[in-house]
């Protein structure tokens, strides 16, 4: 009865709409149901810092906008003591981490179902995004290891550069669920001249 | 538009801020010991300075921080960004 359900239900994938010239250069697939945490701590704590390791793998990233990532794990920077963990499979439990974290001072949050992921693509994604995002996206500056929280058609994003094993330099959009619908939509309007194609979502049942 | 540098982030475009009024400006410690007269000042009166002005902002769109910029309210010009609890440097009010 309480199947999940993609916030992007609406829209029906894949769908392929070629540009003006015949050629679709913006492809978008959702990463439906993947495992979000809020983690909030001091990261100058050693044993705070060991328990997110034991669990993940992963040091946390100290440095501002920067994200590291693992095989099944993914850790963003959000803030000077908070920071976004992305797991792909169920088993990337809040349970396990927060019995590491019970003794700590800290603040972990299970936002799996509030938050989605667009990842976004294809030769003309930089010049997609760039029409309304304020963010400098130019590889120089924004490239692999990277992140940052911005505005996206007046939707909180954050953003994760990467590079996507099949379609290589792509981008994660990381949103809130309520917001994805309007935003995969703009995200169509906005790539309507350069062409694009949407896929089906990953993790959908 | 600006082009604020936040303490962590970095430069980025003023649409990811939010502005929080006068910095600097500290709680009395015995509320109940003021005059009407003393409460409404620390509550409502600002300095409304022409010039550099001190004052808060919060990087609501990225890193939810709050801190401070000293920004010249006639030029708009951002003279310095530093974060909360530290002194405006140049020791100006």
């Amino acid at each position: 009865m309480s199947a999940k359900q993609s916030p992007l239900i609406e829209i029906e994938t894949p769908v392929l709409r070629p540009g003006s010239d015949g050629q679709a250069l913006f492809w978008m697939q959702e990463y439906a149901f993947c495992v979000h945490l809020n983690l909030r701590g001091d990261s100058s704590s050693s044993a705070f810092s060991e328990a997110v390791n034991a669990f993940s793998g992963i040091a946390l990233p100290e440095h501002p906008n920067t994200c590291v990532s693992s095989e099944h794990c993914r850790v963003a920077w959000l803030g000077p003591d908070e920071w976004l963990l992305i797991g792909a499979d169920e088993e990337f439990g809040v349970a396990t981490l927060e019995d590491r974290l019970a003794p700590l001072h800290h603040a972990l949050t299970d936002l799996s179902g509030g938050q989605t992921i667009l990842r976004v693509g294809g030769e003309n994604w930089r010049d997609v995004l760039a029409s309304a995002c304020p963010l400098d996206l130019h590889p120089r500056v924004f490239g692999e290891g990277a992140c940052a929280q911005t505005m996206i058609a007046h939707t909180n994003a954050l953003l994760i550069p990467l590079r996507d094993p099949n379609r290589d330099e792509a981008v994660d959009i990381v949103v809130r669920r309520s917001f994805a619908d309007h935003l995969a939509r703009w995200l169509m309007d906005a790539a309507a001249e350069s062409g694009f194609e949407f896929l089906a979502p990953v993790g959908s049942p | 538009m600006l082009q604020i540098e936040c303490p962590w982030c970095g430069g980025r475009d003023q649409e990811e801020f939010q502005y929080g009024g006068e910095a600097h400006i500290v709680r009395p410690d015995n509320p109940e010991s003021l005059t009407d007269t003393q409460w409404a000042d620390y509550l409502f009166n600002r300095a409304n300075v022409k010039g550099v002005h001190a004052e808060q902002w919060c990087h609501a769109a990225g890193c939810r921080r709050w801190f401070n910029v000293l920004r010249d309210t006639v030029s708009y010009k951002i003279l310095a960004v530093y974060r909360p609890g530290e002194q405006p440097p140049g020791g100006e009010e």
